[in-house]
């Protein structure tokens, strides 16, 4: 009886020990959210060069910043990442880069990424390149010159290295605002406005 | 008083008594109907081992429909659908309108718009019968008939006689079409002469919009015909054929307004020679010469002239045919030229296609049950492969009332002139379209301008562009009993090579360049359903179906490419295969139901038509460059069309009605369905 006791409290102390231990190892959860109707105006670009201030936003904060603590920035079609070095130099809206941040594109479903991709397939921002391609296979839109929309790719997600090292993952959902189910392409007051889901993950390594 | 009344009501009811008879010999004269579109050769309709479709002038009358587009589309599994740029073509066991070829007696009309032939052109004011053979048909008739071939087969007259109608009808839209047909024959002389005049201002599904769906135009047919008999075994024919049609042509490009005209002169001249050498030879020598011209302009709101354009399109054949018949057998070979120059705006220079063909087919009765069809044709081409193209085909006559038939046969279509030699950039978009032929060149042109930011990779133009090619089986069976008749036929179609647009470079201005390439794979099948049943002499139903799947194959061997689906404003989901729909364009399901009910005491036949397509799609909408079921559809619609046609006196009749009588309109999403239209038409016969 007496050794039965204590087999059973050794047992239990093993137990406690083993999920407290789990608990103090646990990484926190990352931060899943959408950013809406993130406005990316434009003058220009269809004849002659873009021009305007970039929209800068931050992942951590979740919203549009204007500090240099910024991940990703749009204008129009344009998507820039802070790592790197600017693309159009003689452009003066362009953002100088700032931080680290680099992007990788990775094909499937935005939950069935959860690993980060291998170091070497993220791209940085360079001279005459940008890391978000503007055309091919990986551009984040396709333009239909018939209905003149422009909807983003499907099975496309975005891996981006913050601008502080850290990573976040997302996948835009539409170039108009809010985000219509028909959207009007013609109506130029609601375009250029980013919706997108993303998950930022500040501790960790490796997955989100 | 009462005497008078008698005789005048005797005639009456003997007009009556003839129109019932008609009906009901009609029922059992199809039995014994010859044709001439499935062999060259006039051949029984029952015993015809290929899947054929006749449409009679009694039909096209009392339908109360003008062109050749309006009653192809009510028949079952031909339907009439523009493609992207608007042109409107028809679709056959689900392949486009560029894969059929389109005939006027037995000689094929040229003038396409990116494959497609505006059958609008074609009147049917002296049509004697349509027919339809569907399935590849390039054993007898060459490039083009990978779908099947339509021959419109004009009024012939057969014994001394001298008679004719004019008719005029009225419709919605301020739409005028008038007929004058005469048919004349005395000894060794005839002659058919019909003239058609047709206008009419269009219609505009969208007010808001300074374009309509159709603009005003008005077009003239005259085909005068002559016949000479130089003895019983030796007619010669002489046919023409003139349509001339003007047309408002506008244009916006880029906000500005652009007005002009686009007129179309088109020329078919047919001289035959039908020469009887004794009963077991035959032989036809016919010449062939068809142009077709379209110019178009437009000009600015100052009206001088922004933009013109033309196409001259120049086709001769001669051909000879001989038929040898051997006891119940014939043997048909034949061999031809053809020489075909387009001249035309976006082409460098005038262009000239040179082939010859010879073609060899058996009409076999090994028994009196069995028929068999077995042909090939060989073709010689100067820009392409040559190609052979064999057919052969089988009926097995079960009972008198109850056979199968099947067949196979492989069809082509060789690149078109387009295809080749097109140059062409889109003005107010920005886009350049080459043809294969010259794109390697024109993009050095293009590179050495620093106009191109980079070439799309792994593209070279060293081999030459192959001809679409298509395999098709067809397995039918023909049943009547009583006041029952039913047709089905399953098909199946496997084309290869099919010539689609792709992009070979991308334009610093970030349009892209297309070019043409062997690109797809697709295979259609389906099955198609056509039953009459008379109930009584005054009472006909008949119902047509088809059912049709048409994909494309490298979709569904790699469907891994395009199984990431974004519906619009939401995120990627994963879909799988068996969600792909098909190709663009293509219902599953057509179905058709025709009433026809006579009353004999006031004369009059009513016609109703009531028509079904089910949901098609025209593009992808989510992101996956195919057509699944998460895509947005076109919803699937009834149509019908009504005529009521009354005899008065022997020799006049009036008819009203209404084309699209449920007013069913999707002015989003089909833009050549106009809304309900009223017509009406007086017709003199004499």
């Amino acid at each position: 009886m007496k050794t039965n006791f204590l087999k059973l409290t050794l047992i239990a102390l093993v137990l406690l020990t083993a999920s407290c231990s789990n608990d103090d190892d646990k990484t926190p959860e990352a931060v899943a959210a959408t950013a809406t109707n993130i406005p990316a105006p434009q003058t220009g670009g269809q004849a002659g060069a873009a021009s305007g201030a970039y929209t800068k936003f931050s992942f951590s904060e979740n919203k549009v910043v204007t500090t240099d603590k910024w991940d990703i920035a749009f204008r129009g079609t344009s998507i820039i990442v802070n790592g790197g070095a600017k693309v159009v130099t003689t452009d003066a809206d362009e953002p100088a880069r700032t931080g680290q941040g680099a992007v990788s594109i990775v094909s499937g479903t935005f939950s069935s990424v959860i690993t980060f991709p291998e170091a070497t397939t993220f791209k940085q921002d360079a001279n005459g390149a940008y890391a978000f391609p503007t055309s091919g296979d990986n551009r984040w839109y396709d333009y239909n010159s018939t209905s003149h929309l422009i909807s983003a790719k499907a099975g496309k997600v975005y891996v981006v290295k913050t601008h502080d090292g850290k990573y976040a993952k997302f996948e835009i959902i539409s170039y108009y605002k809010n985000a219509p189910v028909t959207p009007d392409p013609l109506k130029t007051e609601d375009t250029r406005f980013y919706t997108f889901n993303f998950v930022y993950q500040a501790n960790s390594t490796t997955t989100f | 008083m009462k005497l008078k009344i008698t005789p005048f009501m005797g005639l009456f009811f003997c007009g009556i008594a003839f129109g019932q008879m008609k009906d009901s010999i009609a029922v059992d004269e199809k039995l014994v109907e010859v044709v001439v579109t499935g062999t060259r050769t006039e051949r029984v309709l029952s015993s015809l081992p290929l899947p054929m479709t006749i449409i009679t002038s009694e039909a096209i009358v009392k339908s109360g429909v003008t062109r050749l587009s309006e009653i192809l589309n009510e028949q079952t599994g031909i339907i009439l659908i523009p493609d992207e740029s608007g042109f409107e073509g028809i679709q056959m066991q689900g392949l486009d309108a560029a894969y059929t070829m389109i005939m006027i007696d037995g000689v094929p009309l040229v003038g396409r718009s990116s494959g497609v032939l505006d059958l609008s052109r074609v009147s049917v004011g002296n049509i004697e019968r349509i027919e339809i053979v569907k399935g590849a048909s390039s054993a007898l008739y060459g490039s083009e008939a990978m779908g099947g071939v339509i021959n419109v087969i004009t009024k012939r007259p057969k014994k001394d006689v001298f008679t004719g109608s004019v008719s005029y009808r009225y419709a919605t839209f301020n739409t005028n079409d008038a007929n004058a047909n005469l048919l004349w024959k005395k000894k060794k002389f005839a002659a058919n002469l019909f003239a058609n005049f047709n206008s009419s201002d269009g219609y505009d599904l969208d007010k808001s919009t300074w374009l309509k769906n159709i603009e005003k135009y008005h077009n003239t047919t005259i085909q005068p015909k002559l016949y000479y008999d130089f003895s019983e075994n030796l007619k010669l024919i002489v046919s023409n054929r003139f349509y001339n049609q003007k047309i408002d042509n506008k244009a916006v490009i880029e906000t500005k307004q652009y007005q002009g005209d686009a007129t179309e002169n088109e020329w078919n001249s047919q001289i035959k020679l039908e020469h009887n050498w004794n009963s077991k030879f035959y032989s036809e020598y016919e010449l062939y010469t068809t142009n077709y011209k379209n110019d178009a302009f437009l000009n600015d709101e100052n009206s001088s002239l922004f933009e013109k354009s033309y196409y001259n399109q120049w086709l001769f054949r001669p051909e000879v045919r001989n038929t040898f018949s051997i006891r119940d057998n014939k043997l048909t070979a034949g061999i031809g030229v053809n020489h075909e120059t387009l001249d035309r705006t976006y082409f460098d220079s005038n262009v000239v296609f040179n082939s010859q063909y010879v073609f060899v087919q058996y009409d076999y009765n090994p028994t009196e049950r069995l028929n068999i069809l077995a042909g090939f044709r060989y073709d010689n081409h100067s820009e392409y492969a040559s190609q052979l193209s064999p057919k052969l085909a089988a009926n097995y006559k079960i009972t008198e009332d109850f056979s199968l038939k099947a067949s196979v046969g492989y069809g082509y279509k060789a690149p078109d002139f387009r295809q080749l030699y097109f140059d062409f950039m889109n003005p107010s978009v920005g886009y350049t379209v080459l043809g294969y032929n010259v794109a390697e060149s024109r993009l050095k042109e293009l590179e050495d301008q620093d106009q191109i930011a980079s070439r799309t990779s792994g593209i070279n133009f060293n081999d030459p562009l192959k001809a679409e090619s298509a395999i098709n089986f067809n397995f039918g069976t023909f049943y009547k009993r009583n006041k029952f008749r039913l047709d089905v036929n399953a098909f199946y179609n496997s084309i290869s090579n099919l010539i689609d647009t792709q992009v070979i470079a991308l334009k610093r201005s970030g349009q892209n360049v297309f070019s043409y390439t062997n690109i797809s794979e697709i295979f259609t099948y389906g099955l198609e359903y056509n039953s009459t049943y008379n109930f009584s002499k005054e009472f006909t139903v008949s119902l047509g179906y088809q059912y049709l799947i048409a994909k494309d194959k490298s979709v569904v061997d790699n469907f891994e490419n395009h199984k990431f689906v974004r519906p619009q404003g939401s995120g990627t989901i994963e879909i799988s295969k068996s969600d792909y729909f098909g190709l663009f364009n293509r219902s599953k399901h057509t179905a058709n139901v025709k009433f026809l009910y006579s009353i004999p005491v006031i004369k009059t036949d009513i016609n109703l038509r009531v028509f079904y397509r089910s949901k098609y799609g025209m593009f992808d909408t989510n992101g996956n460059q195919v057509l699944d079921q998460y895509d947005s559809f076109v919803n699937d619609y009834v149509q019908a069309n009504l005529s009521v046609s009354k005899q008065i006196q022997e020799k006049l009749m009036l008819q009203a009605g209404a084309n699209n009588l449920l007013d069913y309109t999707n002015p989003s999403q089909i833009n050549n369905l106009a809304g309900r239209q009223i017509f009406a038409r007086v017709r003199y016969n004499f």
